[in-house]
């Protein structure tokens, strides 16, 4: 290899610099912050305090209700909308074959921000002027509050659905056409049938790649703010306040950084388990 | 019969997915008094007033200024990763340097939600003076794009054969000039489908330019939600939706026009990532 230590060395600085001073260091900045008492006034000198912020964010109950309604949002939005495209790749695969063209119509709403789709639906469903409640009015005769307390979930987990399932059937139809023509064929060989073929031979094959749609999917809904933010911010009684969205408002909104810094810290380390559960995965894939 | 159940399922898809676009591209060639009236999806009498009083009120709200931010943070931002993933992604694939311990980081980034950072950078930004600046989103914006084009990067160049470095190494060629000379052209492709991911993915960001702004650098996403609050009494339903379209449109265009490469390095990243 002809590649000097010395050009490895420079070549690699600049990223290795810039990830040390726009990560590294903010993670250390949560990590003092979170053990110290910190207030917009002493933030140069903040003073170490120990566990504090720990312990006062996890008695917060409102923190609970965030980790538990990122949670459900993340399985219920990655779940659906994971069987949703891989319906849609398996089923319309001889149509998007045909007319490659149509993938880039279903594509589209992967390209506008969530935030634009959040303020999108405000009009929407909003109860005098929206399109949905209209039509809900002419054909039903009714029309729920969609944004209220107990619709809330609902409405905003069916936005996220709606707008990434495209994301999710993007990959899975890469995937499913990808499988090698041969092993289909030994399959009808053998009398295996659609169902079988399917059950037995395809999804099996694409099961990597399932899985990996699965945590990308969930990962990216789990940390939702975007469009829940600009729809309804946390919600009647905050009921739709995400983990995203509480990190923030104690920030911003109730000036608790020692909080808000803890409740990072603790992200952090979830994220570091998913990582680490999904490297172990990885590799068992590779060697498998 | 069964390619007839296909279209009507792939059209019901379409149509439901492209909802909120379509109903708000309605909305926006109606006039105001239409929208009150009539909030069905027929248009009594279309026109094009709302997308001209967006410039009358520039004023108050200068969507031109915010589609300009928006424009510069996103250009940056995909040229910044590029710049640092580049010569990184050469030496991770022809030394193996980093490939243990730089690549699996940046890939992972992919999976940490970066609200983790955005208090302590917001307190760095604001001790540099980068708070409110088009640089400072551009850099969170490369942070965001470094793990897909690490990925698609070093997925290109592990296919460009070593043999073409050994000849120009043997005619005398430096590190440098073999990347610039020979590695670089040969890595358009994936140039391209970087920048073009990063451009929409920063266009779409709207976290850390709510956070991280207040006014002279704000970007279109957030700009268009201050449309909402700003307008005073009632919203204007019909130049809000306009706002939402001309807001949307960049990244739409640039992502359906490449949406074959957007397709394939999304699968590409994905999977590796």
């Amino acid at each position: 290899m002809q590649v000097s230590s010395k050009e490895k060395f420079w070549l690699t600085a600049p990223i290795t610099f810039f990830l040390l001073v726009m990560l590294g260091f903010p993670l250390l900045l949560d990590l003092i912050y979170s053990v110290s008492e910190v207030t917009f006034e002493n933030l140069l000198a903040p003073r170490l305090q120990g566990f504090e912020n720990y312990f006062e964010t996890l008695q917060d109950p409102t923190y609970w209700d965030a980790l538990a309604f990122s949670l459900k949002f993340g399985l219920t939005a990655s779940l659906v909308q994971l069987f949703l495209a891989l319906f849609l790749a398996i089923y319309l695969e001889p149509l998007l074959a045909r007319h490659p063209w149509l993938m880039a119509v279903l594509m589209a709403p992967m390209m506008v921000a969530p935030a634009l789709i959040g303020l999108m639906y405000r009009l929407i469903l909003h109860e005098f002027v929206g399109v949905i409640p209209y039509y809900l009015w002419e054909w039903v005769g009714d029309s729920p509050a969609f944004l209220g307390t107990e619709n809330a979930f609902l409405t905003v987990v069916t936005i996220e659905i709606l707008q990434w399932t495209p994301f999710a059937l993007l990959i899975l139809y890469t995937a499913y056409r990808s499988i090698p023509s041969h092993l289909r064929e030994a399959a009808r060989m053998d009398g295996a049938n659609s169902l079988q073929l399917l059950m037995l031979v395809e999804l099996p094959y694409m099961m990597p790649v399932i899985l990996l749609t699965f945590f990308i999917r969930f990962i990216d809904s789990f940390r939702v703010f975007d469009n829940i933010y600009v729809l309804v911010g946390s919600g009647a009684g905050g009921t739709s306040t995400s983990l995203s969205i509480y990190i923030y408002k104690a920030f911003f909104r109730g000036g608790n950084i020692g909080q808000a810094v803890a409740a990072s810290v603790l992200l952090f380390l979830a994220a570091l388990l998913l990582i680490a559960l999904l490297e172990r995965f990885s590799r068992r894939m590779e060697t498998t | 019969m069964s390619m007839l159940f296909r279209w009507l399922i792939f059209g019901f898809a379409a149509l439901l997915f492209n909802f909120p676009l379509l109903s708000t591209l309605l909305t926006s060639l109606k006039s105001e008094g239409e929208i009150v009236s009539n909030p069905s999806i027929i248009i009594q009498s279309p026109t094009l007033a709302n997308y001209v009083k967006i410039f009358e009120m520039a004023d108050r709200f200068d969507i031109l200024h915010f589609l300009w931010n928006s424009l510069v943070i996103s250009a940056l931002g995909a040229f910044f990763a590029l710049l640092l993933a580049f010569p990184a992604a050469y030496v991770i694939v022809r030394t193996g340097f980093g490939r243990n311990w730089l690549l699996p980081f940046v890939l992972n980034l992919r999976a940490l939600p970066l609200i983790i950072f955005a208090i302590p950078l917001y307190m760095m930004f604001q001790a540099v003076g980068l708070l409110d600046t088009l640089l400072g989103l551009a850099l969170i914006m490369c942070i965001i794009n470094l793990p897909l084009t690490l990925a698609l990067l070093s997925s290109t160049l592990r296919n460009i054969p070593e043999e073409l470095d050994d000849a120009a190494r043997i005619d005398g060629a430096s590190t440098i000039s073999i990347i610039l000379r020979i590695i670089l052209p040969l890595s358009v492709a994936a140039i391209a489908s970087s920048s073009v991911l990063g451009f929409v993915y920063a266009w779409n960001e709207f976290l850390f330019g709510l956070m991280l702004t207040t006014k002279s650098a704000t970007p279109i996403t957030v700009g268009a939600s201050f449309f909402f609050s700003a307008s005073g009494g009632g919203v204007k339903w019909g130049v809000a939706s306009a706002v939402i379209m001309l807001s949307l449109l960049p990244p739409l265009i640039v992502g359906l026009l490449f949406y074959r490469s957007i397709g394939s390095s999304l699968t590409g990243g994905a999977v590796k990532g």
